[in-house]
C-alpha cells in the first residue's frame, strides 16, 4: 500500500515538482494561500483587538467569536460561500473561510496583549498626557507586538493546514496531491504532500516563535543592574 | 440544486460519523441480507430498489447505506459484513485493475467477473449507466458545432475541467490526445465543476452521465465513437449470502433499469427533495415489481 523507498522514489521523480500541479507550483500556491488569508484577517482582527484592549469595551466579542469558529466547520462554510457568491469568486470565498478560523487566535493575542501590560505603564503614559492614539501607537502596541505575535502563530498553523480544503472548490495547493492522491489510491503522493505540508507549519511556527521571543523582550527588559 | 447536493454531501458525512461510532454491531445472522451503498444519493436509491423487492419477498434486510467511498466499503464487502451493494461496472473494475483496458460495456462486465475477489458475483448487470462523459455548454457546442468528442480535435486553447484525480485518469488528457487528438489544459475544478463550466471558466467538464444537472442546465454530451470511457453500467455486487431467488428478484429490477429512469430517479431526489425510498417505492411499483 505504501513504503518508504516508494515515497522516496515519489520525490526523486522530477514529473512531481514541475508543472501546474508540481510540487513546487503547489508550494508556492499553499504559502500563497495562507498568507492572503492571515493577512486578511490580521487587517480586521488586531485593529479590532487592540480597541477592545484599549477601551475595554466589547471583551464579550474575544470570547464569543472564539467559540463560534470553533462551532463553525470551516468545510461547510467554505460550500455556503461559495454557493453564495458564486463559483467565479471562489478564491474571495477561500480565503474568508480560512479568515474565520484566523480571526479568533489574532484578535485573543491583540486583546491578551494589550490587558497584560502592567497596569502602572500603561497609566504613566495617561499621566505623560498621551492621547488615547499615542499611548496605542507608542506604548500599547509595541508592547503587545510579542502576543499578536503568538496569536498569529495558532493563526498560522490553524490556517496552513485548513488550505488543504482549497482542492475541493477547485482550488490549488498542497490539498491538491492530497484529494487527488486518495481518489487515485497513490499513497506515496499523498503521504509527501502531507510532509510537504508538516514540514512548512514546522517551520513557520519556529519561525513565528522565535519572533515571538525577540518582541516579548520588549515587556521584560534585563534589570540594568543584573549580570549578562 | 447546487445546494442539495452539498446538502447530501453534509448529511452523508453525517452518517459516516455516526457510523464510525457504532463499530461494535454483532454480526448478522445468516437470513439477513446487508445491503450497502456509497455516499451518492443516486447509489442510495439503486440500494433502496433492492431493499424493498427483497422485503416484499419475505427476507429480512438491513440497510447499512452512505458507505463513503469504496476504500471504506469494499474491505466490509470482502469481509463479508456486507451482502449486496449497487456498483458501477467500468468504476469498480478500474478499482481492482487500474490497469484494465477494456472500454465496452460487455468487456467491462466480463473482464470484472475475473477482477472480484473470491466471494463476491457480479449479478447482471443493468442497461442503466452513471459513467465519466465530457459535457458542454449549449452555446459552446453550437458555435463550434460540437457533436462528438472528434469535433474538439479543431478547437485550441480548450480547458478541461473535472475531479483533480481525472489529470491521472486513462481517458483524461493523455487519453483525449493519444485517441482522439485533442489537447487540452486541465483545470482541477473539483465540486465546483459543473457550476465552473457554466460560468464559463472551463470550456468542457466531466460529469457523470446520471447528473441530473446535464438535463437541466441544457448542457450537451459529446458522444465517444472511439470509446474513450469505460462503459460503467449499474451492477450489483452479491456475496454468498443472496441465495438464487433472492438473485432472480435482483436481476428483474436490474433488467428494468434504463439509463433513462436512473437520470429521472436522481432529478427526484435532486428537484422534489423525495426520500430514497419513496422513489424507489414509486419507481418499482411504476415497473410492476412491486405492488401498492
Amino acid at each position: 500500500m505504501f513504503s518508504i523507498p516508494d515515497l522516496a522514489a515519489w520525490f526523486a521523480d522530477p514529473v512531481h515538482w514541475d508543472g501546474r500541479y508540481g510540487l513546487w507550483f503547489l508550494l508556492l500556491e499553499h504559502i500563497a494561500i495562507t498568507l492572503a488569508a492571515l493577512l486578511l484577517a490580521a487587517v480586521v482582527a488586531l485593529p479590532l483587538g487592540l480597541a477592545i484592549g484599549h477601551t475595554g469595551s466589547g471583551e464579550f466579542l474575544v470570547i464569543g467569536l472564539g467559540s463560534i469558529s470553533r462551532a463553525v466547520p470551516t468545510m461547510g462554510l467554505l460550500f455556503a460561500l461559495v454557493l453564495l457568491w458564486g463559483v467565479q469568486l471562489r478564491d474571495f470565498s477561500l480565503l474568508v473561510a480560512l479568515a474565520a478560523i484566523a480571526i479568533p487566535p489574532l484578535l485573543a493575542g491583540a486583546y491578551a496583549g494589550v490587558t497584560t501590560i502592567p497596569w502602572g505603564i500603561r497609566d504613566s503614559a495617561k499621566a505623560q498626557g498621551m492621547t488615547g492614539f499615542q499611548r496605542i501607537r507608542y506604548v500599547e502596541f509595541p508592547l503587545a507586538t510579542s502576543s499578536m505575535i503568538g496569536g498569529m502563530r495558532i493563526a498560522f498553523i490553524q490556517v496552513v493546514s485548513t488550505v488543504v480544503l482549497a482542492p475541493l472548490v477547485g482550488l490549488g495547493g498542497l490539498g491538491f496531491g492530497i484529494v487527488q492522491g486518495l481518489a487515485l489510491r497513490n499513497y506515496s503522493q499523498v503521504v509527501a504532500s502531507s510532509l510537504v505540508i508538516i514540514v512548512i507549519t514546522i517551520v513557520g511556527s519556529q519561525l513565528l516563535g522565535w519572533l515571538q521571543q525577540r518582541t516579548g523582550d520588549r515587556l521584560d527588559p534585563p534589570h540594568p543592574l543584573e549580570k549578562k | 440544486m447546487k445546494l442539495s447536493r452539498f446538502a447530501a454531501l453534509a448529511v452523508s458525512l453525517t452518517a459516516l460519523v455516526g457510523l464510525a461510532g457504532c463499530s461494535s454491531t454483532p454480526a448478522p445472522t445468516s437470513e439477513t441480507i446487508v445491503i450497502g451503498s456509497q455516499a451518492y444519493y443516486s447509489n442510495e436509491i439503486i440500494a433502496e430498489t433492492y431493499a424493498q423487492v427483497l422485503e416484499d419477498a419475505g427476507y429480512t434486510v438491513e440497510r447499512q447505506f452512505s458507505l463513503g467511498q469504496r476504500d471504506v466499503y469494499i474491505p466490509a464487502l470482502e469481509a463479508g459484513e456486507i451482502d449486496l451493494f449497487p456498483e458501477y461496472t467500468g468504476n469498480l473494475l478500474q478499482f481492482f485493475d487500474p490497469a484494465a483496458t477494456q472500454t465496452a460495456a460487455d468487456d467491462v462486465y466480463k473482464a470484472l467477473g475475473s477482477a472480484l475477489p473470491a466471494g463476491l458475483t457480479a449479478l447482471a448487470m443493468s442497461p442503466a449507466t452513471d459513467q465519466d462523459s465530457y459535457n458542454v455548454t449549449k452555446e459552446f457546442a453550437d458555435a463550434n458545432s460540437l457533436v462528438s468528442i472528434k469535433d474538439l480535435a479543431k478547437i485550441t486553447g480548450l480547458k478541461l475541467g473535472g475531479a483533480p484525480e481525472l489529470a491521472e485518469r486513462p481517458y483524461g488528457p493523455t487519453g483525449l490526445l493519444s485517441l482522439y487528438g485533442v489537447t487540452v489544459e486541465f483545470q482541477a475544478t473539483g465540486d465546483t465543476t459543473v457550476d465552473s463550466l457554466v460560468a464559463g471558466m472551463v470550456d468542457m467538464a466531466n460529469v457523470y452521465s446520471a447528473d441530473p444537472r446535464i438535463k437541466q442546465l441544457g448542457l450537451v454530451t459529446l458522444s465517444d465513437p472511439l470509446g474513450l470511457f469505460l462503459a460503467s453500467n449499474v451492477v450489483p455486487i452479491a456475496s454468498d449470502v443472496v441465495n438464487a431467488d433472492a438473485r432472480a428478484l435482483i436481476d428483474k429490477v436490474s433488467a428494468a433499469m434504463s439509463a433513462a429512469d436512473l437520470v429521472a430517479m436522481n432529478v427526484r431526489s435532486v428537484d422534489e427533495k423525495l426520500s430514497a425510498s419513496v422513489i424507489a417505492q414509486e419507481w418499482l411499483v411504476s415497473k410492476g415489481l412491486l405492488k401498492k
